[in-house]
């Protein structure tokens, strides 16, 4: 047993198991209000019940397709005005002070001009998704291309290497290694972005299942599609680990 | 093979170099020191074009791809293996992948790196990632090299093995060099020539000594050559006058 508790996932799994025995002790003692704090036994079930009478799916395809859709567009549009930026001085000028802007400010509050003007549909979601996650990988491609090595630019130019080589043999895989580091903030932000959107305004997704039980105070309900998410978000961090250990091979051998 | 005539380089308005004279022919093995801070490496950077002199000229009689530079640093990329490392020179040259690679193979088994070649630098020994640096250089077979203090870092074993090495290669394909270093004895066991700068800024060329120590040469023997002991101290007492004078006068 002790061999066992050795192990850092065994330890974390039996720390929540005891959370959660702890959690649903009291409640069934009536430590705890219901109405507050719901047994997590009645948690799983309004959770088995959403996937059982499969209204959840179609709430779940909005805020999927939203985060995704925002997360791929803004991984692209945070590469390319990233490289823009720290390869074209000129355009560097115009690109950086909105940036810094748009990273100043806690970007969700864009979310009810987006629906405005994008409507109450999908687009405001990705819309804000979008701008969450590419200010963010912006400023991590920007500073990767800023901060890479000098030795090795210098190195791959006395090997007489073009800028096109120095693109591809330096600051591509350089710039990979900061945009994985950011990769699970933005998965986090490309959900915060779809979320807080349908909380806004919208007639079904996550966020929009989470303003119904918010305004019928059904706790069970919210602290269910938390743990959805939660879920959710623990695998998409698990995918983006395997992808960098993938992509950044060399790191880890 | 390389002339460099009254070279003046400089980071702002002030030169860290002035008028600088030096040439390295064909064949030869040519040696810069000085004090840390006389812009030594500038030198190597301005003919290579890394840096833009403020005035004066290099004039070369090769092509540039034909100029080799072994930094201090060993420089690899990290996210390429030893083979990728060694056949970059070579791919941006125009040869193709498999070809390249395959000149990388054959170089890294010279360098005694052949099981290497599949491994990443940071699997490798500080020596290990030195020669994969030096194949890299070699295996564009260049006509003149630059050398930047390049086994700086390493222990006295491995620095000498691995300098023996090079210096072979250099005498077996008669290449030019250019070495910067702050090691006396080293300018002397492996020169033809060692030119002495003055203390920065505004640093110049205080002497130029040839070194009458046949060739081939091997490291350790050379320190017993009759001529070693006198020249060392000539450069010695070159450094610190210059030293001294650059102080007093500052």
């Amino acid at each position: 047993m002790k061999r066992l508790l050795d192990h850092t996932t065994v330890r974390r799994v039996v720390a929540l198991l005891l959370l959660l025995a702890l959690w649903e002790t009291a409640s069934r003692l009536n430590w705890l209000d219901p109405f507050y704090a719901p047994a997590p036994s009645a948690i799983g079930k309004v959770l088995f019940s959403l996937f059982a009478e499969g209204q959840i799916w179609t709430h779940l395809e909005a805020t999927f397709s939203a985060a995704m859709l925002g997360l791929v567009a803004g991984l692209a549009l945070g590469i390319v005005l990233g490289f823009v930026a720290a390869l074209m001085p000129l355009l560097a000028q115009l690109i950086e002070p909105v940036m810094i802007l748009l990273n100043a400010i806690p970007r969700v509050i864009l979310a009810p001009l987006f629906v405005i003007w994008l409507g109450i549909e999908l687009a405001s979601k990705v819309a804000l998704a979008l701008i969450l996650v590419a200010v963010l990988i912006f400023f991590a491609v920007y500073s990767g291309i800023k901060e890479v090595d000098q030795r090795l630019v210098e190195r791959v130019r006395t090997l007489g290497g073009d800028r096109r080589v120095l693109i591809r043999e330096v600051y591509v895989p350089s710039v990979t290694a900061w945009i994985m580091g950011s990769l699970k903030v933005a998965v986090g932000f490309a959900f915060t972005g779809a979320i807080v959107g349908e909380f806004v305004a919208s007639s079904r997704g996550l966020g929009y299942l989470l303003q119904f039980a918010q305004s019928s105070y059904n706790a069970a309900l919210t602290i269910a599609l938390i743990t959805l998410i939660m879920a959710f978000v623990i695998v998409l961090f698990a995918i983006s680990e395997w992808l960098e250990r993938r992509l950044l091979r060399w790191r880890y051998v | 093979m390389l002339r460099v005539r009254n070279l003046s380089v400089g980071y702002g308005a002030e030169p860290v170099l002035e008028g600088i004279d030096l040439e390295v022919k064909t064949g030869e093995f040519a040696s810069l020191i000085g004090p840390s801070g006389s812009g030594k490496t500038s030198v190597l950077r301005a003919v290579t074009r890394l840096l833009q002199p403020l005035a004066g000229s290099i004039e070369l009689d090769l092509e540039p791809n034909d100029i080799g530079f072994l930094f201090q640093d060993d420089a690899l990329l990290p996210w390429r293996t030893a083979r990728q490392n060694v056949a970059l020179g070579l791919r941006i040259r125009g040869n193709a992948v498999k070809e390249a690679e395959n000149v990388a193979d054959h170089w890294l088994g010279r360098l005694g790196l052949g099981v290497f070649g599949d491994r990443y630098p940071r699997q490798l020994s500080g020596g290990q990632r030195k020669r994969v640096a030096i194949a890299q250089v070699l295996a564009l077979r260049p006509k003149l090299l630059l050398m930047d203090e390049p086994f700086a870092s390493l222990d006295a074993i491995v620095r000498t093995r691995i300098t023996q090495e090079l210096l072979a290669w250099v005498e077996q394909e008669h290449m030019a060099v250019l070495l910067v270093t702050h090691d006396l004895e080293e300018a002397i066991s492996v020169s033809d020539v060692v030119y002495v700068l003055s203390q920065g800024p505004r640093a110049g060329i205080r002497a130029r000594h040839e070194i009458p120590i046949p060739r081939p040469r091997n490291l350790l023997e050379t320190r017993r050559d009759p001529c070693f002991a006198p020249l060392l101290t000539t450069l010695w007492d070159d450094l610190s006058a210059a030293s001294v004078t650059d102080d007093s006068t500052q």
